[in-house]
């Protein structure tokens, strides 16, 4: 049986990281307006 | 390895499928009201028409979440469960009269539960928060749903005991290790909302108890909503790990990451609930960042999952040809509807994911709690990463049923196309919309708040709401077709269940081994939600009448 | 080979640790905006009745509105109802920092002031408290986003803060 190892799933590392910067930029332009609509107590 | 065939007797594949069955009649229904209401959102208000049989859009609300979230979801969950146990122990349910039990159970609860929202009795929404007072019918309805499904349950386990009896020593095969783990992890998770019904809301609509507290019962009702979406995710991610890789020509990456992920939602998907309850009043906050950071560690599982899942996929496109570092993804079998519907789903998944760990982020809340960035955010979830992915899985599983073919498999490509597109649009309004700060349940075209500025976007609402209601109008033709097609399939549907990578042999005895995850996850149940329920109880405060306010 | 060790891939592996890092990482931008910079979500403030929270004379809400606590600063009592919240309007001058306190006599409603970061479930028997300051002048509308029953789109208010 092939050994997994043998197999480098490049595309899927690609695809990770396509997503976490989404990830980052999404929830980062949600974090802001938090902060620039301010405190509550 | 060979894979060794193993069929269902006609009365399981019969039992299975009337439980599909039930659940595309609620999804029927259910999906009705989301164009309805999405198009009211855009201004144009069909409700008039509905008179008298739909006597407001909160009947219609009532409806949509109830069938969909509540009894599509369930009904479809545990008859593709009973499908994995049987088909992964490859061997017949240990006593199916009690399976049966069961499900005349669930079904008993689901008309008791009808009548009243059908006679707009009980307009209060799935969530059902008192001191909304809906008809007794309605709760004791739900609470038998839950009860029949346990009973379902309890049938899985009986059949577990019994194949672990004939096979000691060998590995659970993974379908039916992780349905068996989704099931438990239901029933421990509906002990919160068993509790609100039997103590509270059952007693109270029956005129036994004058009084209610509400702040209570949301505490008792999100001990189990949260890890109620775990219970309509796993079987997707059951579908996602062990199955979708076989379709696509593949293996499963990692038969041990996979189970060790199961493991991880039963441990840490209950005691997180406060992540719904940022904003109430009665929730102490240093409780709530507790569960915030119990909340960022479940979503490690999901990560966990992306990783595998992906990689299963790109094994089996590379085998198929697949080159290049993104090109690979063409080389896998879009053709099959199937498949299509799956891989889109999970896409979506991946932005529901962001939105989740958005809503989830504690003080983020303050910014997008009940606004209409929360069904955005679940229509990418429940309603297209497990919905989309149960219509794909319904793709291949009603024609091994039914032993018809697939019914205008073309018809069911676009089904799941269509649904793609539509949700885009759909849910990218509906998560601008929160942001700015449009308000969940609430008929907007009827709101003398709404700002000109958000007029764009609930256009668009009302324009992905069209399509996927044409998307949901395909899927049941496809399914009807299917249903009542002359045209056989030649040789039995070949059930897709993946190899793994690794032999299975080689996965570590721990991770096949109940009683330490089981007391693990009780312990932090325990630990995360004890001294907050003590406190909540010792100062409970009887001191709210029920209303009827529709 | 072992059968107890867990196998992982080393292109997994890091996925893994990185995606550890990352969950670490937003957690702490969460707290930092909580505990440095204030944004804080609601802890139980009181207990009322529901049943008598608008009558008794003794309840602040029995007479529901804005008070002046100190020059700049106020607390500002709020009653939601089916299907409005009383009062229905508030005025106040820019700069003014005021603290919300609110309650429901009847079903449980949401109260959201649009454009700040007030947005607190309303629960009979308990008491929201959230305070914001107002830096710029205009109108804020409150709206209630929890199901109140078939009146609840038209619930809502609205805050005139004056230059
Ligand atoms: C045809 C596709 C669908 C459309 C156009 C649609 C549309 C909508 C809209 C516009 C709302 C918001 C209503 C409001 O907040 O006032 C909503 C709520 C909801 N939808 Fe859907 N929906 C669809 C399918 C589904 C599916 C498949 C599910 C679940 C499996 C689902 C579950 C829910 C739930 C749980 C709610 C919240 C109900 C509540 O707030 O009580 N929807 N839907
Ligand atoms: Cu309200």
């Amino acid at each position: 049986m092939k050994n997994q190892e043998e197999f480098q799933p490049k595309g899927t590392v690609a695809i990770l990281v396509v997503f976490v910067i989404t990830l980052i930029v999404l929830w980062g332009t949600i974090y802001l307006t938090l902060l620039q609509r301010g405190g509550t107590v | 390895m060979t894979a060794q065939t193993y069929s269902l007797s006609p009365k399981e594949k019969s039992f299975v499928s009337w439980h599909l069955l039930v659940a595309m009649v609620a999804l029927a229904l259910g999906t009705l009201f989301g164009p309805l209401q999405a198009f009211e959102h855009a201004g144009l208000n069909l409700y008039p028409f509905l008179q008298p049989l739909i006597k407001s859009y909160y009947q219609g609300l009532t409806l949509h979440g109830v069938l969909n979230a509540l009894v599509w979801t369930t009904f479809f969950i545990t008859g593709f469960l009973t499908f994995n146990v049987i088909y992964g122990l490859k061997r017949p349910l240990r006593y199916p009269t009690l399976n049966q039990v069961g499900f005349w159970l669930m079904i008993v609860g689901l008309v008791m539960a009808a009548i009243p929202i059908l006679l707009n009795k009980a307009s209060v929404l799935y969530t059902f928060y008192p001191p909304m007072k809906a008809h007794w019918a309605y709760y004791v309805g739900l609470t038998l749903v839950v009860v029949g499904s346990w009973v379902e349950g309890y049938g899985f386990y009986f059949t577990y005991a019994a194949w672990r009896k004939e096979n000691p020593g060998e590995r659970t095969p993974f379908i039916a290790f992780a349905s068996v783990l989704t099931m438990v992890l239901w029933q421990i998770a509906t002990l919160g909302v068993a509790v609100e019904m039997l103590t509270m809301l059952i007693p109270w609509s029956l005129g036994l108890i004058e009084t209610v507290d509400p702040q209570l019962a949301r505490t008792y009702f999100w001990f189990t909503g949260h890890p109620l979406v775990y219970f309509w995710l796993l079987p997707a991610y059951i579908s996602w790990y062990a199955m979708l890789p076989k379709q696509v020509g593949g293996k499963m990456f990692s038969d041990s990451l996979a189970r060790l992920a199961f493991w991880l939602f039963l441990l840490l998907s209950v005691p997180l609930g406060f992540h719904h309850q940022y904003v109430d009043p009665g929730v102490p906050a240093g409780w709530k960042f507790v569960h915030a950071v119990l909340t960022f560690s479940v979503f490690f599982p999901s990560l966990l999952t992306a990783f595998t899942v992906i990689a299963s996929l790109e094994y089996g496109a590379r085998k198929n040809g697949g080159t290049g570092l993104f090109r690979w993804v063409l080389a896998l079998p879009w053709r099959d509807p199937s498949v299509a519907a799956q891989l889109l789903a999970g896409l979506l998944f991946f932005f529901g994911g962001i939105g989740g760990l958005a809503n989830a982020a504690y003080n983020v809340n303050l910014e997008l709690h009940n606004t209409t960035f929360v069904p955005g955010h679940f229509h990418l979830t429940v309603a297209t990463g497990v919905t989309l992915t149960f219509m794909g899985v319904s793709y291949w599983l009603v024609p091994y049923l039914t032993g018809k073919k697939l019914w205008k498999p073309d018809l069911a490509r676009w089904q799941a196309w269509l649904w793609f597109i539509g949700m885009i649009i759909f849910s990218n309004a509906m998560h601008v919309l929160g942001i700015l700060g449009a308000p969940r349940r609430t008929p907007l075209g009827d709101a003398p708040y709404v700002p000109a500025e958000w007029n764009s976007r609930l256009l668009q609402v009302g324009i992905g709401g069209g399509i996927l209601f044409i998307s949901a109008i395909l899927y049941f033709a496809v399914m009807i077709g299917t249903a009542f097609s002359k045209v056989k399939v030649e040789k039995e549907v070949e059930v897709p269940v993946a190899e793994a990578l690794q032999p299975v042999s080689q996965t570590p005895a721990w991770l096949d081994r109940w009683a330490p995850w089981v007391y693990a996850a009780l312990a932090l149940i325990v630990i995360a939600y004890g001294p907050q329920l003590y406190e909540q109880i010792r100062n409970i405060s009887l001191t709210s009448p029920g209303f009827r306010v529709w | 080979m072992s059968t107890t060790s867990l196998h992982v891939h080393p292109y997994e592996k890091r996925w893994i640790i990185f995606s550890i890092v990352l969950l670490i990482v937003f957690t702490a931008a969460v707290a930092i905006a909580a505990f440095a910079l204030g944004i804080q979500v609601p802890s139980p403030e009181q207990r009322v009745d529901p049943r008598t929270v608008a009558v008794d004379p003794n309840s602040p809400w029995s007479n529901p509105g804005l008070r002046e606590i100190a020059p700049g600063r106020y607390e500002a009592y709020i009653l939601a109802q089916t299907w409005q919240f009383q009062p229905r309007e508030i005025r106040v001058p820019v700069g003014s920092r005021v603290t919300f306190y609110v309650t429901s006599k009847d079903v449980q409603h949401t109260f959201k002031i649009q454009d700040t970061n007030i947005n607190v479930q309303v629960v009979p028997g308990q008491v929201s408290k959230l305070t914001v300051t107002f830096k710029k002048p205009g109108t804020y509308p409150f709206i209630c986003s929890e199901y109140c029953g078939v009146g609840h789109a038209g619930m809502f208010g609205q805050i005139i803060v004056t230059p």
